[in-house]
């Protein structure tokens, strides 16, 4: 874990100004830098100017649409974008998901939903080059390199598919993964409209590593999205934060 | 043979003429049988014949036919009209007046007997049509019945009506069908209508056609047409009369609908002010509590006059959140059944685990709350197809109204099973239940339940309602059962959608590098 030489930057995009105060003061009070703009033409400018780590970006703007905003930057960008949307724009967030946002969060939201999902797309992004070979959740343990799963120490047997959809939630750990792109990656673009067979797929996976039958631990659905695996955060982050003491 | 009697009876003059033709021919050979004064008596017979069966007019020719015929065959001399005794003069004089005077009064018996039956006939029909008119339920179906028994009855081509939508004439039916009708025929209703004036057959732009207003308190409500007799010819005065009497009817049928048409948008008008208000007032206090505690609690902790130690900051903080999510809660409920109600919340159905489900709805749930919910779910349930987030509203929903009206630490069951082709879920209590006769009404907005002795519980009102909508928009069912001892049973019947989560449905050898 090594400490950045600069803080990570933040571009935060909304128009509404009592969400930019609440971002400044839960971002801002652990050490992101932040930027911010209310347009889309001011965040595509602000973004060209100084690139950012990340941008927050929300999908209501005053002049042109999130989605835009998203595809703009996604033509040069890498950075992850984070979704802020509200539920009456559901099926905004799902083109936003696909045009190159990353994850999303639907107001209101608290600064603990925040801070992780901002920490989770940092993490993935810093470790795009090398993917971590193992990720542990909780008692379920997924050997990405070995194709070995196990849950409390023991072997659980899956069928290939099975094991390439929980190994992509894996290296997307705690982040929402679209069904098309499960579907892309474990099927092959040919079979992105196939979403009942990734449900049947994903039911038969979380009968063999789920221990209750009245609701998943590790596999977590997004409601018309695809799926999240939640995975406990690694105590030591390397986040830019800087946890003032309680 | 009937038809020609038929015919004959209808053109009585002929009738007239061939009777005395007929009888003279043979009366002849017989001339010097009987006197001349008897053969008088027997023209006088046949005279009163035609008046019974052909009316005034053919029997008064077939007097003077008959006196004529008298005078030349059976009065000396013979074969001209010469009279040679002067006391036959007054015979045939004699003879005349007596044919036309009972000529003209058997015919006239005759008319009125004919008209008697003829109005009967009428009286008939029209008490028919009436009885529809009472009976009919629909404009459309009103007009389907009575214009049929128009065309039969005044053996006309075809009849229409027009009633009055929004200012503007549109044609309900028509006896034969309405797809086939003039433009000349429309027009000249739209006239009709316009003038609130008939138009009978002979005006230039009735087409043939009878055209009457159908008058009603609110002004001309439609217009009734009858087109032309089969045969061609004229209406004659009581079919006229008929139609008039029709148009009346259909003119009262008419307003009568207009009027429970109104009265049913006054209703709908009320229960929407009433609803509205109700949902102001409800609404307004389901917004207002919280916001009045976090505004309380918020400015309290503002105050300086008070040292505030961390763990007391934190105990505040933790009631502004309870605060701000039942304040959300509210918004979210209120913001969801509009969108319903205006369909404007599309389900986008997937495949989904129930279990999955039940538990983003337990999130919802207070935590305290959450360990009194005994899930049990069977392990071969198929997959559900529905909209997710929609679907965990509605066991949210149920869940809340369980734990809320069931008080106390008694469990809360969540069960599900198959059942002939229909998933059934179900949320149970152990609350008092719900009695037989509000089993409708508390998915009804607003509503609170009638028991006695037990407070309200607090909510917007909205969760049962929102549920039945969702439910609805599925294709599904929601209905109330009581258990025994005492408890309500919220049971929810989904089609099942057809694929069993237990099997696999896709090959996995479609999987790709599957070995990397």
């Amino acid at each position: 874990m090594t400490v950045p030489e600069r803080p990570t930057h933040i571009l935060v995009v909304d128009d509404e100004d009592q969400i930019r105060r609440a971002l400044r003061s839960i971002l801002g009070s652990r050490g992101y830098s932040l930027q911010f703009a209310t347009t889309a033409e001011e965040a595509l400018l602000k973004a060209i100017d100084k690139p950012p780590d990340l941008v927050v970006l929300d999908l209501g703007l005053p002049d042109r649409s999130g989605i835009e905003v998203c595809r703009e930057l996604r033509t040069w960008m890498s950075a992850p974008i984070l979704i802020l949307s509200v539920r009456s724009n559901e099926s905004d967030k799902i083109t936003a998901l696909d045009e190159g946002a990353d994850d999303y969060l639907t107001k209101p939201f608290s600064a603990g939903e925040l801070l992780a999902r901002v920490r989770a797309l940092l993490r993935r992004a810093a470790a795009l080059t090398a993917p971590p070979p193992v990720v542990e959740a909780g008692d379920l343990v997924i050997d990405i390199g070995r194709r070995r799963v196990t849950l409390r120490g023991d072997e659980v047997a899956l069928t290939p598919t099975e094991f390439d959809i929980l190994a992509f939630l894996a290296r997307n750990a705690n982040l929402v993964v679209t069904q098309k792109m499960i579907l892309e990656h474990v099927w092959g673009p040919e079979w992105v409209e196939d979403a009942q067979t990734l449900r049947v797929h994903v039911s038969h996976l979380r009968k063999k590593i789920e221990t209750s039958t009245a609701g998943p631990r590790y596999i977590i659905t997004e409601p018309g999205v695809g799926f999240r695996l939640s995975v406990p955060e690694p105590a030591n982050d390397d986040a830019a934060e800087t946890r003032s003491p309680d | 043979m009937r038809r020609w009697l038929s015919w004959l009876t209808l053109h009585g003059y002929v009738l007239a003429v061939l009777a005395i033709g007929l009888s003279t021919l043979l009366f002849l050979p017989g001339r010097a049988t009987f006197a001349k004064g008897q053969w008088a008596l027997l023209y006088l017979l046949i005279v009163v014949l035609v008046a019974g069966t052909s009316g005034t007019g053919p029997a008064i020719l077939a007097a003077i036919l008959g006196f004529l015929c008298w005078n030349f065959f059976f009065l000396p001399p013979y074969h001209t009209f010469v009279i040679r005794d002067p006391k036959d003069w007054l015979s045939l004089i004699v003879f005349l007046a007596v044919g036309v005077v009972m000529g003209i009064q058997t015919g006239r018996m005759r008319d009125r007997e004919a008209r008697a039956v003829a109005r009967e006939q009428e009286t008939r029909a029209l008490n028919r049509l009436t009885a529809e008119l009472v009976s009919g339920s629909s404009t459309e179906a009103m007009a389907a019945g009575v214009l049929g028994e128009l065309v039969d009855l005044l053996d006309v081509d075809q009849a229409t009506l027009f009633v009055s939508v929004g200012g503007r004439l549109e044609p309900v039916c028509a006896a034969p069908p309405c797809d086939a009708l003039a433009p000349e025929l429309v027009e000249a209703a739209q006239w009709v209508y316009d003038h609130d004036e008939p138009l009978d057959p002979s005006a230039e732009r009735s087409g043939g056609d009878t055209l009457l207003p159908l008058r009603g308190q609110a002004g001309v409500a439609g217009v009734l047409a009858a087109g032309p007799h089969v045969d061609g010819r004229s209406f004659v005065r009581n079919e006229i009369r008929v139609l008039e009497a029709l148009a009346n009817v259909i003119a009262v049928f008419l307003e009568r609908q207009r009027l429970q048409a109104a009265a049913s948008a006054a209703e709908t008008s009320r229960e929407a002010d009433r609803l509205k208000s109700s949902l102001l007032s409800s609404v307004s206090h389901e917004l207002k509590t919280p916001l009045a505690a976090l505004t309380a609690t918020v400015s309290n902790l503002l105050e300086s006059d008070v040292p505030w130690n961390e763990k007391s900051v934190r105990r505040e903080l933790q009631a502004i959140v309870s605060d701000v999510t039942r304040l959300n809660n509210s918004i979210t409920a209120l913001l969801d059944l509009s969108r319903l109600e205006a369909h404007a919340w599309e389900p986008r159905r997937e495949l989904y685990e129930l279990g999955d489900i039940v538990a983003a709805s337990l999130d919802n749930l207070p935590a305290h709350e959450r360990t009194r919910v005994e899930v049990s779910l069977p392990d071969d349930l198929p997959l559900i197809d529905v909209d997710f987030e929609q679907w965990s509203r509605v066991f949210q929903n149920l869940l809340e109204n369980a734990v809320v009206y069931a008080r106390g630490a008694t469990p809360v069951r969540v069960g599900a099973g198959v059942t002939d082709g229909h998933i059934e879920m179900w949320v149970e209590d152990e609350g008092p239940g719900v009695p037989a006769d509000e089993h409708e009404a508390v998915f009804e907005k607003f509503y609170r339940g009638l028991q006695t002795g037990t407070r309200a519980p607090s909510g917007t009102g909205l969760g049962l309602a929102i549920t039945r909508e969702i439910v609805r928009e599925h294709g599904g069912t929601i209905a109330i059962e009581n258990v025994v001892p005492h408890g309500a049973r919220f049971v929810i019947r989904l089609p099942e959608f057809g694929i069993d989560g237990a099997h696999t449905p896709a090959p996995d050898g479609a999987t790709k590098g599957a070995q990397t």
